[in-house]
């Protein structure tokens, strides 16, 4: 029973999305994991056939076991790889990819067997355009990797691979403190911008998230420079794509990297109070103002 | 005069325009050492120009110009548009004697500033984009390098060739901060259109191409005109408004631009295009008032930094008195380069040369432009009144028709403009224009 | 020790237009540095300066990434030289094939310590060249790095991961993929550029670095543009923010979305 799918896990088993998609090609589908044994076990119970975990010492990260794991993966050559979009991740991917000799894609909307071939609508330069592309020989794709497996499905037993690890090792690991969060999961999320004046102003959004029922997820430069949310929570071209009921933009000024990642949101809200900002053509419902006032009165008439 | 440090160049040029640009090239076309300094990234990425460039001056420089620049099409007709809220008068002149010899072409600047930046390139000059000089260097009255952030570079000749603002001309004291007055200020913008769509449209063929210029309710009564050229497969838009008469009727300019874009004389020209660049930029309308001091100890100053613009009132000319200046200023710094001696007085030759090319004489001649096109009649009455004639003419409302002349007698009536102004505005007009 | 930095000259899609037949204008766009290139310069580059290391700055790709505009782009950030492969046959090269050239680039060069490269391209943003890189070096790859510092052998990299941060140790030669806010590039002087002019630049032939080819064969065969819902565009007047929340809840209660 050869493998048509190899799953590629890291650290976590976030692989809802890539087991359904690895379904959908149809044959076996298999997951090595370089992560530890504990993520082996559950991704295990995700509805894959086989699981081949990479045993390793303890501080080693994943990302040391990408020989261990292309070693496994080329066994039993498949027609196609997926991984999620987590840095280690990435390097277990590429790793594989490099093995395989196989073509590599990142902006997959869609995947299909066709004949002995695969083909992908690839979306391209920024999501500006879709590629279709027919691939003959091996295929790796970088998807959303979806959540965890809820645990209670059926297990598979593991197959126990082990190699020297590469020249790796952990010395030291922090958390930022910065609650981690699944965006994908939320039907409904908040997005803050620049246009929020401090940190401290946050609790404001807050409490309208806790009266809408939303995660709160931003834009990149409050992640990343600002730094008052986790990196993952920052929606758009290099971040999180995400597809709620309610996306609600608030002082976000809608530049195409950041708008990509809210395509597939089923209704979009904004406030700004800048009536030529670039969100207001990407929007449903838009409210022109401050919103500073805008949002205590939103949060106010829901209760 | 003795320069103690041994330069690092002969010549630093200070902005990669089209004034920058041609200096340095036939500079290094001479074999001097030449720097090439451009604030933006790319030369070419931060100018904006309405892109109609009457290329004779190009050529002398360039001979095979037109054939192997990036220029977009030969401008064969020139359409002069009165525009009023619901009504527009037009004179539309066609001639073939416009394309042979080609007289003017349209160009994006996007496009020729990098083949000029790469002519210069070939000639051998060193350029240096994504550097903004921030200031001159000067000994005693003498102008010996330019330095940027930390950086100082030393040549016997410094061109300044940075602009409108000319900073560089400012800071040396050769130039005084331009009067509100003097200074229009341009919004343009590149829609792109299919080719076919825009020679259907405009009725060309080939690489024929068309100039409209407009003027009145497009600029809402302000001081300053509309544009709109022809480019092989996108047309320039755009206004150009006095910034002293913009401040006072407390307009915004991109109000004034939407305004243009959506006008029902306009828009259909633009219909199903896509904006591809947009933006603003100042443009000196003193005309010769604003030509100063361009000759200093060691420095030169080059096309709009100079104060070269003309504002004829249908058109803003400008980069071909760029072309006119550098080739002055590369002659006359050379001279001064082989007899070594870059003092003011050697390099004083450039004035000279200026002003006995066709860049002084046109300043000349268009000596009186700016203050004919102060008069605030020119953006709006002219317009109504010339509409209300026609209507008179072309109404045929079942009265028994009058002798032209008398439709005329009657509008002026309605209008506001009394008689003598009319005159006397007809008077300095021929005289300005 | 010797340190490559792998960059990329070529074109931001935000200067490129999308045609209603799904194929890209790039006639507007300008080539350049990519965006985030300049960190892992720098990054390279202070650890160059603390340990001597000799930067050498690797690109490949089309026509136009060994010119020498692009080379001085690239120098004047503080690299010693620069190898190219300029070959027009890799304007449509996938993320594998780039990857297995660059690896035999490094082969070429001999040697080398460490591998440095941007977070993510500006036209493709794949995140995946240095990935594969490592995997035909068989060496290790770690991306979001933040910091590197210690010598070869014995390095220190700091790296952010999905909640918090690490520090790893890495004892033989590695590909390094720098996070986008790792090190604020300098913004070369005229000194720099004018140095620039003046450092090598080897030119690679593609033929003659014999690329083992790839497994699979990709064909374009179709193009068009992304779906997009339709949106309502409603503006909802706020000059009373009660009545406009009122308003927007309607709305949103209509539309399902609360
Ligand atoms: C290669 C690349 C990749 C990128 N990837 C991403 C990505 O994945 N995700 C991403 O988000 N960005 C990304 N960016 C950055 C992106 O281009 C934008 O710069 C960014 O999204 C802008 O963030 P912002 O809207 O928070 O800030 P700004 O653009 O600064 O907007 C702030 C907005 O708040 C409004 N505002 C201010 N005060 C108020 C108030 N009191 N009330 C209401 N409104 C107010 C302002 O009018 C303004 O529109 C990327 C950029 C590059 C070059
Ligand atoms: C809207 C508009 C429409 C116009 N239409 C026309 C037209 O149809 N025909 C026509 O002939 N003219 C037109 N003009 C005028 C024409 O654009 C200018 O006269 C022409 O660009 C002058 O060229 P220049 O080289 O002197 O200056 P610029 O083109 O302004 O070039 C100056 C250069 O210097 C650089 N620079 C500035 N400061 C520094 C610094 N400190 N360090 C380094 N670099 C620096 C700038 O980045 C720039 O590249 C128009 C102008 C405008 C604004
Ligand atoms: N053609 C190339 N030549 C050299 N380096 C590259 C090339 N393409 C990508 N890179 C490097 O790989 C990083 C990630 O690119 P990408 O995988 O395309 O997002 C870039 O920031 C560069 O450092």
């Amino acid at each position: 029973m050869s493998v048509n799918a190899w799953i590629i896990v890291g650290d976590q088993p976030t692989v809802g999305n890539l087991v359904t998609v690895a379904r959908s090609l149809g044959g076996t589908v298999g997951a090595v994991v370089a992560g530890p044994r504990s993520v082996a076990e559950i991704v295990a119970s995700s509805g894959v056939d086989k699981v081949v975990w990479c045993n390793a010492p303890d501080d080693v990260p994943a990302e040391a076991n990408a020989t261990a794991l292309a070693d496994a993966v080329a066994a039993d050559p498949p027609r196609v790889v997926l991984a999620g979009r987590n840095p280690g991740e990435r390097v277990l991917l590429g790793a594989a990819a490099a093995r395989l000799k196989a073509a590599v894609l990142t902006g997959a909307r869609s995947v299909a067997v066709e004949g002995d071939g695969v083909v992908v609508v690839n979306a391209v330069f920024g999501d500006i355009a879709d590629e279709t592309v027919a691939v003959s020989g091996p295929v790796a794709l970088l998807l959303d990797g979806g959540s965890a497996p809820s645990g209670d499905g059926a297990s598979v037993p593991i197959e126990e691979v082990s190699a020297p690890p590469l020249g790796v090792r952990v010395v030291e690991t922090r958390t930022h403190g910065f609650d981690q969060v699944d965006l994908n999961a939320a039907h409904r999320v908040i997005g803050v911008g620049r246009g929020l004046k401090s940190k401290e102003d946050l609790a404001l959004i807050e409490a309208l998230a806790v009266a809408v029922g939303a995660e709160i997820a931003c834009t990149r430069p409050v992640a990343e420079g600002l730094n008052w949310m986790g990196k993952d929570r920052y929606i758009g071209s290099s971040g999180a794509r995400i597809a709620p009921q309610l996306y609600l933009a608030i002082g976000v000024s809608g530049q195409l990297q950041h708008m990509v990642g809210v395509t597939g949101a089923e209704t979009i809200v904004a406030i700004n109070s800048d009536p030529n900002a670039a969100v207001f053509k990407e929007t449903d419902h838009g409210l022109v103002g401050d919103l500073y006032q805008l949002v205590p009165a939103i949060t106010a008439a829901l209760k | 005069m003795t320069e103690p440090v041994e330069p690092d160049f002969d010549v630093i040029v200070i902005g990669a325009g089209i004034a920058g640009c041609v200096t340095a090239y036939q500079l290094a076309q001479q074999g001097r050492s030449v720097l090439l300094v451009e604030r933006g990234e790319e030369p070419g990425s931060k100018n904006l120009s309405g892109g109609v460039l009457y290329s004779r001056g190009m050529e002398q420089v360039f001979p095979d110009f037109l054939t192997e620049a990036p220029v977009e099409r030969r401008i064969t007709r020139n359409y002069i548009n009165f525009i009023n809220g619901d009504s527009s008068v037009a004179v539309d002149y066609r001639d073939a004697r416009l394309a042979e010899p080609v007289n003017a072409v349209t160009v994006l600047r996007a496009k020729l500033d990098p083949w000029l930046a790469a002519k210069c390139e070939e000639a051998g000059a060193l350029i240096m984009p994504g550097v903004r000089v921030d200031r001159v260097l000067t000994e005693g009255t003498r102008v010996v390098g330019v330095q940027a952030g930390d950086d100082e570079l030393r040549a016997h000749v410094v061109v300044a060739a940075d602009g409108v603002n000319s900073f560089i001309a400012q800071d040396v004291g050769l130039r005084k901060k331009p009067p509100q007055h003097h200074l229009a200020v341009g919004v343009k913008a590149v829609v792109s259109l299919p080719r076919k769509t825009i020679e259907d449209r405009f009725t060309l063929t080939g690489d024929e191409g068309a100039a409209v210029a407009a003027v009145g309710d497009c600029t809402e009564g302000v001081g300053g005109g509309g544009f709109l050229y022809t480019n092989i497969d996108s047309l320039s838009i755009g206004i150009v408004v006095r910034l002293d008469d913009l401040t006072a009727k407390k307009k915004v300019v991109t109000d004034i631009f939407d305004h243009f874009l959506e006008h029902r004389f306009i828009a259909p020209y633009l219909e199903g295009g896509e904006m591809l660049e947009y933006g603003c930029h100042l443009v000196a309308e003193g005309g010769l008032d604003m030509v100063g001091d361009i000759v200093m100890d060691g420095m030169v100053v080059v096309g709009d930094a100079a104060g070269l613009t003309l504002n004829t009132g249908l058109t803003v000319r400008g980069m071909d008195l760029a072309v006119g200046s550098a080739v002055a200023a590369a002659e006359a710094v050379g001279a001064a380069l082989d007899q070594k001696n870059t003092s003011r007085a050697t390099l004083a030759a450039y004035r000279e040369k200026l002003f006995a090319s066709y860049v002084g004489k046109d300043m000349e001649t268009y000596a009186k432009a700016p203050h004919f096109l102060e008069t605030d009649r020119m953006y709006k009455e002219y317009g109504e009144l010339l509409a209300d004639v026609l209507y008179g003419a072309f109404n045929h409302d079942l009265k028994p028709r009058e002798h032209l002349v008398k439709v005329a007698r009657g509008s002026l009536a309605h209008s506001p403009l009394k008689i003598m102004q009319l005159v006397k505005d007809g008077i300095a007009g021929a005289r300005a224009l | 020790m010797k340190i490559v930095v792998a960059y990329k000259w070529t074109r931001d899609p935000e200067e490129a237009s999308a045609r209603p037949d799904g194929t890209v204008d790039w006639s507007r766009a300008k080539p350049g540095l990519s965006t985030y290139d300049p960190v892992a310069i720098e990054v390279a580059r202070q650890l160059a300066a603390e340990t001597g290391a000799e930067l050498i700055g690797v690109t490949v790709g089309d026509k136009g990434v060994g010119t020498p505009l692009a080379c001085k782009a690239a120098l004047g950030r503080g690299l010693d030289r620069v190898v190219t492969v300029e070959d027009g046959s890799l304007a449509d090269a996938g993320r594998s094939e780039l990857a297995a050239v660059l690896a035999e680039v490094i082969k070429h060069i001999g040697d080398v310590d460490l591998v440095v490269t941007g977070d993510s391209s500006m036209d493709v943003a794949a995140k995946m060249v240095p990935t594969v890189l490592a995997g035909e070096l068989g060496w290790p790859a770690v991306a979001e790095v933040t910091s590197v510092t210690g010598k070869a052998g014995e390095l220190r990299v700091g790296r952010e991961i999905p909640g918090g941060a690490q520090v790893l140790e890495i004892s033989g030669p590695a590909v390094l993929a720098t996070s986008a806010d790792a090190a604020a590039p300098r913004v070369p002087g005229m000194k720099d550029l004018l140095a620039a002019g003046k450092k090598p630049v080897e030119h690679l032939d593609l033929a003659a670095l014999k690329v083992s080819p790839q497994n699979a064969v990709m064909t374009v065969t179709g193009r068009s543009l992304p779906e997009r819902k339709v949106r309502k565009g409603q503006l909802i007047d706020t000059a009373d923010p009660a009545q406009a929340a009122d308003e927007l809840l309607t709305a949103l209660r209509q539309a399902g979305a609360l």
